[in-house]
């Protein structure tokens, strides 16, 4: 019998699923259990009596044409994702995770050198010439923008390689061995995700250690552990989108299989309020040190930066779930 | 075993000539044809319950519950209306005259 109503389930799996349709399926199924208790009745076989049974159901196009509905076609139909597709994007990720990442440290690394010049020429210039100081501010500034502009070379082309999968997000589905593969390889890149995470954690907690250190043997020396802060928290930060990235890739396979408009949307805004945010408390912590001199604290704007960040994003989904309007 | 395609116009009027003689469900109209058609005519089940839901909707037939004593088993009842009595006349003329023109071009060989 359970073949019986799984043959059923099938027929009507393309069906919507309408009061009407569940109505008149749940009478096909009635008549059928009829027609198959009776046929084991006059004693056929279990496989002889569900043969017939099922070789009588007749064509689903018939009820449907009564009905006036249409089958999903196969254009609205979600398109079915290949292996050869679920693995291209998996590594399409895994290589924007590296570049995006990659970025993210040369920017931090560009501020981080900036710095580095400027003090580095500030502290040798105070016997020499005032002419040196701007130079060690044009050296870095050079240096900064170099490393700034190749990591924007790496954005664009890490986005364009991901805009090939873009058709992904109007939805897919997955045949089912091809699930089962993706969750193994998600659960075996558990731990290393895990290990990624709290190691980028760890660095991003550290790193002003560097600052307290080097103010701790001089004063002037502050600026230089900041430098040191700026390259540690951007590896942090790599290991953050890097394997974030990847872990990314496996969630949007096996969970996520349709952004709804709303999701669409508080992605859109987060990110863009992101967009602010960022380069507006970069620049803060440059000007407050440049022209104030306090490399010791200001550092402190990143982490408050990021809590707010977070903290914007969270209620911002929060607010949006619960009017949905 | 006679093709589907052939009977196609008359699927409703078997089923309202099964429903004459009084309330019958699903099962027992599809037994009750194949038995009198002596297994020559078997109709499939999506024909026999799409014929249901069209019967009904012009108001030929109505269906109700009724339980099962002996199983528990609630099941769909039909039966025939007033103009579902119309209905089936109508049918029968019209096969009456089908048949008349169709015999006019049949001839043994």
């Amino acid at each position: 019998m359970e073949t019986i109503m799984v043959y059923l389930e099938n027929m009507f799996a393309g069906l919507p699923k309408t009061p009407e349709v569940e109505h008149l399926k749940q009478e096909l199924l009635s008549g059928m259990e009829d027609k198959y208790l009776e046929l084991k009745r006059e004693g056929k076989s279990e496989n002889e009596a569900i043969g017939i049974v099922i070789s009588e159901f007749g064509n689903i196009e018939e009820l449907t044409a009564e009905l006036g509905i249409q089958p999903v076609s196969a254009e609205e139909a979600v398109p079915v994702l290949t292996e050869e597709e679920a693995y291209a994007y998996t590594t399409a990720k895994r290589n924007a995770g590296f570049w995006i990442g990659l970025g993210v440290l040369l920017c931090a690394s560009g501020v981080a050198f900036l710095i580095f010049m400027d003090t580095l020429f500030e502290n040798y210039a105070t016997s020499a010439a005032n002419r040196s100081v701007e130079t060690g501010a044009v050296l870095g500034l050079i240096g900064m923008f170099v490393l700034i502009a190749i990591a924007v070379g790496m954005f664009i082309h890490s986005g364009m390689k991901l805009e090939r999968f873009s058709h992904m997000e109007k939805g897919f589905q997955l045949p089912y061995t091809l699930k089962m593969s993706i969750q193994h390889s998600r659960e075996s890149f558990a731990l290393t995700y895990r290990i990624a995470i709290i190691t980028g954690v760890c660095l991003c907690i550290l790193s002003p250690v560097f600052i307290f250190a080097a103010s701790s043997i001089n004063d002037n020396y502050a600026s230089y552990g900041v430098s040191a802060f700026m390259v540690m928290a951007g590896v942090g930060a790599f290991l953050f989108v890097y394997y974030g990235n990847i872990q990314g890739a496996y969630t949007n396979l096996l969970e996520k299989h349709q952004l709804t408009v709303e999701k669409k949307q508080e992605v859109k805004i987060v990110r863009a309020v992101e967009a602010i945010v960022w380069p507006l408390a970069t620049a803060i912590f440059l000007f407050t040190g440049f022209v104030y001199q306090r490399w010791d604290i200001n550092w402190a704007i990143f982490p408050i930066t990021g809590i707010l960040s977070g903290s914007f994003s969270n209620v911002y989904h929060i607010m949006k779930s619960k009017n949905p309007s | 075993m006679i093709s589907s395609d052939v009977i196609r116009g008359y699927n409703d009027t078997l089923i309202l000539y099964m429903l004459l003689e009084g309330e019958s469900y699903g099962y027992e109209i599809s037994k009750n044809i194949r038995q009198l058609t002596e297994e020559k005519y078997v109709m499939k089940e999506t024909t026999l319950y799409s014929a249901f839901t069209r019967l009904e909707k012009n108001g030929y037939i109505e269906s109700f519950y009724l339980d099962e004593n002996s199983l528990g088993k609630r099941r769909t009842y039909y039966r025939i209306t007033l103009p579902g009595l119309d209905y089936y006349r109508e049918k029968c003329e019209e096969w009456k005259v089908t048949q008349e023109v169709v015999n006019l071009f049949i001839r043994e060989l």
